[in-house]
């Protein structure tokens, strides 16, 4: 027999319980530092005294954290483009090809998830300290595009599994070529898995931080760094406000994915 | 003798080192409805992508009108396909699904327009344009798939086993539609398919695949009556196979025959395939239809009916052969008369009406 929600009794209300105990959990926080970047305390005191937009002006005002900003945002759509692009030739090897070493070379692209991101950052660090990449942009788009591969390439990967090779051969036999087919017919098809992609690609890089504070350099900081940075030199609600910004970023873009999905299946 | 349309000349592909296809030769009239039947895996399918240049033969040739096919690209045949598996484009709406083999020929757009609305009316979806492909019926899908095949004129027109995937019903009706496109337009088609029926029902030629290689061309009716190997002989049309004692080849393709329990019978037509010695296993084939109940006390083979079902118009009946081999048989069902299970009988059949193999 199988056991449903209808049949738990009152289990259920342990169920609830927990599920929302994980729930105050994971939100808590997140909540708490938005409400901390909008309080008047300087000491981050809660709840807040009073209520000011005073660190958000803070934040503004100061130049570094504009940089920081910009810095993130443009490794983030350097590395969703390259990632999009790897992900999709990786993808059409791997699922169309067949060849010795698939599986290997399968494996090999999963690899940085697993990898513990510390010792990948020293690795990359390393060498690229020696090839003078370090503190360097292509650097850092390089190590976060490694990251974030392994994400683009499993959501593309399933989209084009879902994708009928005979729908392509259906288009060049009405006479298109190949590549025209491809990029006419099967890229549109499979182009939920291509925004997919890219979102998860730029959010990896968007958040980054362990890579990214050994990449980084004084001129060179993503947002996450230079939060991290702050946060060690003054507990200051500055920081709590550059945070929800990140935050923010994030949650548009997440609801931004979740819209799409809707809307492609219906 | 004018040279034919489509020829396929000793045609093989190899995957590794199994043959999918095995020398399979064929000539194909213009206009023609040619059916390749065969079971899944007999190299039906695999002949028809090596036409439509989607794969590759290890060698052979296939000529369109007396030229090779095989240096052109398959964008460039100008052949028409329709798949197995619903094919068309997803994001682009039914009308854009029609046009797009006209866009990338570079037709002006008002053509273009004509031409759809010309199409969706001959596969009869006639206000059906504006939908997106997920809004059809799978029955609907695959007549647009028709028709986006059909709306740049090919010479040729492939259909791999286009109604696999629809119900029975829904089979039926389609298949009305495709005989009626297909004197139309007057396409030449070669249409795969592992159900007798439907290529039976369709076709003006069937070619009967088996183990990679064309066992034999012909009409139905010529398949059904004359087949020419053991194979042909059971998968088109309902058929026993009988064992048998002895054989003595006799004048003209013709054998004369014992049946184990000594039943004798003269003058069988006689096919021989693979090896050309009467040897292994020789059967006598003969239709269930053929089989008719001897009265009285006179010739024929001594059977036993073991179960009569009544069919509506038809009986059939299961017979027992004396050395223990069911036979089936069906006749009109007031044919049947007073006879009853466990009764024993005569049963005699025409001559021509059946068949020894060699196997």
């Amino acid at each position: 027999m199988l056991l449903t929600y209808d049949r738990l009794g009152t289990l259920k209300y342990l169920l609830w319980a927990i599920v929302i105990g994980v729930c105050i959990f994971l939100l808590v926080p997140i909540a708490f530092i938005i409400a901390l970047s909008f309080g008047s305390s300087k000491w981050l005191a809660f709840p807040p005294p009073a209520w000011t937009l005073r660190w958000y002006e803070a934040l503004a005002a100061d130049p570094r954290w504009l940089a920081a900003a910009l810095t993130s945002l443009k490794i983030g759509v350097l590395v969703t483009i390259s990632s999009v692009l790897l992900g999709l030739l990786a993808s059409l090897a791997i699922i169309r090809g067949r060849f010795p070493g698939r599986d290997f070379l399968q494996g090999l692209f999963l690899m940085p998830m697993v990898l513990p991101v510390v010792v990948f950052a020293v690795a990359t660090y390393l060498l690229f300290l020696r090839v003078g990449l370090g503190g360097t942009l292509v650097g850092f788009v390089v190590a976060h595009t490694v990251l974030a591969f392994p994400f683009a390439f499993i959501t593309i990967s399933n989209s084009l599994r879902g994708f009928d090779k005979s729908i392509e051969d259906a288009a060049v036999l009405c006479g298109a070529p190949p590549l025209i087919a491809f990029l006419r017919i099967t890229l549109p098809s499979i182009r939920l898995g291509l925004f997919s992609a890219a979102l998860f690609s730029f959010l990896i890089s968007w958040d980054e931080v362990v890579v990214a504070i050994f990449m980084a350099s004084p001129e060179l900081q993503t947002l996450p760094v230079l939060i991290w940075a702050a946060l060690r030199q003054e507990l200051s609600p500055t920081i709590a406000a550059a945070s929800s910004l990140l935050v923010l970023v994030t949650l548009v873009l997440m609801i931004l994915i979740a819209a799409l999905r809707r809307r492609f299946v219906e | 003798m004018s040279q034919p349309f489509l020829l396929i000349q000793e045609l093989r592909k190899l995957f590794g080192d199994v043959a999918a296809v095995d020398g399979a030769s064929l000539q194909v009239r213009r206009g023609e409805f040619l059916s390749f039947l065969g079971p899944s895996g007999s190299g039906k399918s695999t002949t028809l992508y090596a036409v439509a240049g989607l794969d590759m033969p290890t060698s052979g040739d296939v000529l369109l009108e007396g030229h090779t096919l095989l240096q052109t690209p398959p964008h460039k045949r100008n052949i028409g396909m329709v798949f197995q598996r619903y094919t068309l484009f997803p994001h682009l709406k039914v009308a854009e699904n029609i046009a797009f083999p006209l866009r990338v020929r570079g037709w002006a757009q008002k053509d273009v327009t004509r031409r759809v609305e010309e199409m969706l009316a001959l596969v009869r979806l006639d206000g059906f344009g504006g939908r997106m492909p997920s809004q059809l019926s799978g029955g609907q899908q695959q007549r647009v798939a028709l028709a986006r095949a059909l709306a740049y004129d090919p010479p040729l027109l492939l259909m791999d086993e286009p109604l696999s995937a629809l119900d029975k019903k829904l089979r039926d009706e389609i298949q009305v539609e495709i005989r009626r496109i297909h004197q139309t337009t007057g396409v030449t088609i070669l249409y795969v398919t592992h159900d007798q029926e439907e290529a039976l029902r369709l076709s003006d030629r069937i070619a009967v695949f088996n183990r990679g290689r064309i066992e034999q061309v012909g009409t139905g009716q010529e398949l059904y009556a004359n087949p020419a190997t053991r194979f042909v002989a059971g998968f088109v049309g309902d058929s026993n196979f009988l064992d048998v004692a002895s054989v003595e080849a006799g004048n003209g393709g013709r054998a004369d025959v014992t049946m184990p329990d000594g039943t004798r019978f003269a003058d069988i037509p006689l096919h021989v395939s693979g090896s050309r010695a009467i040897s292994s296993r020789p059967q006598l084939m003969v239709r269930p239809q053929a089989i008719r109940i001897q009265p009285g006390d006179g010739a024929g083979l001594p059977v036993r009916i073991k179960d009569i079902t009544f069919l509506g118009d038809t009986v059939s009946a299961l017979l027992s052969t004396r050395w223990d081999q069911d036979i089936w048989m069906r006749l009109p069902a007031h044919d049947i008369g007073t006879h009853s299970p466990m009764q024993e009988v005569r049963v005699v059949w025409n001559v021509e009406d059946s068949h020894l193999f060699q196997t």
